[in-house]
């Protein structure tokens, strides 16, 4: 089942139009990556999904409901983690949390177990000072622990890890790869890496328009002709082959590139012929980086 | 809602503002009598200068009708105070962003409305009796509270004037997004409402006409004047409680 589906959202700020036409679903138990640059939408998107924003023209449903701005029922499904989460810095995180389940009705019995539970799931156990004292880290622990708290099936997270230093980071992105057996994780990043690392599904978002989407390993397919990095013992060699082949772009000392991995036999051949020396002979792995770079055009 | 509101008590207390709050109407009870009582006293040791310009002092004869004028007269400064410390109760969230992680959790907006209009109205409530109590305990003790008629009545309509001004605290702050726009809203409504009761004919239907209680102490008035105010007063607060929640439900966070 479909946990969460947009389908031809608009909206445009005054002049500036945010979204265009996107549409995307997110199956139950997956982990979605939502990849964009700075400015790109994302928020905004993740804000019409919470019904914080009204949209122009489209639909969103969360769990088959229907998502109404102001007051959605939806959001009993959702938990949400701000790309700047704020909390009321009187509260120790142990208070806040108890705040949070009674605002969700849940029993109080469950209510301080869970506290635990998540306190300890985020590291933040033996902090019993005020929310005020804490570093934008700290509070992006809180964060997590707080839209995890209601077992929500649709977890949002805005740009979680961009706050963390690395130990943090790998906790966090641990963290939503477990919470994926119960929840649905929709998360939005400008990080990669952490994309390849926890992902299933994942959605570029350029210029307010889904530019690509699909499984991680359908996305990485779509540039499958990758290029083949040659090195030579000696620089004379690398310097006739490139007059031979002159589609081979020299990229170091005795480096030379392969952009059409076609060619690659030829040259082989070649260099069996002529026994030529040879370092190294690499086929470059597609990274999301260099397709990331492809889709904005740049 | 209890969870709210238990969250708006928390708020009130671990950020100072009761404790401000609770000063600043306990030292106005205070001193409502203690001026009453002093005022002979100023008189005496002014005397002597008063006489070298020209004024000559008689013997003043002071109550407990002095030290009620000294109520009405501080009371509205209580609260200006108050409202200027509550002013941030909804525009201090909008800023921070803090209702964001409470309304995405589906709690019904319509609950943190009337959660913190709550909270305020019970805050007023509790703090005006506490000055009145203080200064009726004074004038007691000091004077003979007798001599005023309508004495609860009349200060009961001031306290519903309070009540008008935070409904109107309650309403500029679902639709406005800093406290300065707050305090500008309550401000000019209470400026127009001023100017309005300069015409005697529709004196009557406006608030202002409640915090006239000296005249109804002093007998010059009957309760049956303040009837139609009173019931101006209670239409405008739910009014503004009714646009107030209608307002807030569409409210970007």
């Amino acid at each position: 089942m479909e946990m969460l589906t947009l389908s031809h959202i608009a909206k445009r700020f005054g002049e500036k139009q945010v979204l265009r036409d996107v549409s995307f679903s997110v199956p139950e138990h997956t982990v979605f990556g939502f990849v964009g640059q700075n400015g790109a939408g994302k928020t905004t998107a993740m804000k019409l999904i919470l019904g914080l924003l009204t949209s122009d023209s489209g639909e969103i449903t969360v769990n088959g409901m229907r998502v109404h701005y102001g007051n959605t029922q939806t959001n009993r499904f959702v938990g949400y983690l701000p790309d700047v989460p704020e909390f009321y810095s009187y509260m120790t995180p142990a208070e806040y949390l108890r705040f949070c389940g009674k605002i969700t009705g849940m029993p109080s019995k469950e209510i301080k177990g869970r506290c635990e539970e998540l306190l300890r799931l985020v590291g933040l156990e033996k902090e019993d000072r005020r929310i005020k004292g804490f570093s934008r880290g700290m509070k992006q622990r809180l964060g997590i622990a707080q839209a995890l708290f209601g077992r929500p099936k649709l977890l949002i997270c805005d740009e979680p890890t961009s706050a963390l230093d690395p130990a943090g980071r790998k906790e966090l992105l641990d963290i939503l790869v477990n919470a994926k057996e119960q929840t649905t994780v929709l998360f939005s990043t400008h990080i990669l890496s952490d994309v390849e690392h926890i992902c299933d599904e994942i959605a570029f978002l350029h210029d307010g328009r889904i530019v690509l989407q699909g499984s991680l390993e359908e996305v990485r397919k779509i540039k499958t002709t990758a290029a083949a990095e040659l090195e030579l013992e000696r620089l004379e060699d690398s310097q006739t082959l490139s007059s031979v082949f002159p589609h081979l772009k020299s990229i170091g000392r005795n480096t030379l590139l392969l952009e059409d991995a076609g060619n690659l036999p030829d040259i082989l051949y070649y260099l069996g012929d002529k026994r030529i020396p040879v370092l190294r002979i690499e086929r470059q792995e597609a990274s999301l980086e260099e397709l990331f770079m492809e889709v904005v055009g740049k | 809602m209890s969870a709210f509101l238990k969250k708006e008590w928390m708020e009130l207390c671990r950020t100072g503002r009761l404790m401000i709050l609770l000063l600043v109407f306990t030292l106005f009870g205070i001193m409502n009598p203690a001026l009453a009582k002093l005022t002979p006293w100023l008189m005496e040791t002014l005397s002597e200068s008063l006489a070298d310009t020209g004024l000559v002092t008689t013997s003043v004869n002071v109550d407990a009708m002095t030290s009620w004028a000294q109520f009405y007269k501080n009371i509205p400064v209580g609260l200006i105070i108050f409202i200027l410390i509550s002013s941030g109760s909804f525009t201090a969230e909008y800023q921070k962003g803090t209702l964001i992680p409470v309304v995405t959790k589906g709690l019904s907006r319509r609950k943190i409305v009337l959660a913190k209009a709550w909270m305020i109205f019970a805050a007023w409530t509790a703090l005006y009796w506490i000055c009145f109590g203080i200064t009726y305990g004074y004038n007691a003790y000091f004077w003979d509270n007798g001599i005023a008629y309508h004495l609860f009545l009349a200060a009961a309509l001031t306290w519903l004037f309070g009540m008008w001004a935070i409904a109107l605290l309650v309403f500029f702050s679902a639709v406005s997004r800093s406290s300065t726009q707050v305090l500008l809203g309550v401000g000019g409504a209470s400026m127009g409402v001023y100017l309005l009761s300069m015409f005697p004919k529709l004196s009557a239907f406006l608030p202002v006409k409640l915090m006239d209680g000296m005249s109804l102490l002093q007998g010059q008035n009957n309760p049956g004047d303040y009837f139609i105010s009173i019931a101006a007063v209670g239409l405008m607060i739910c009014l503004s409680m009714v646009l107030a929640v209608v307002f807030f439900d569409r409210k970007r966070l």
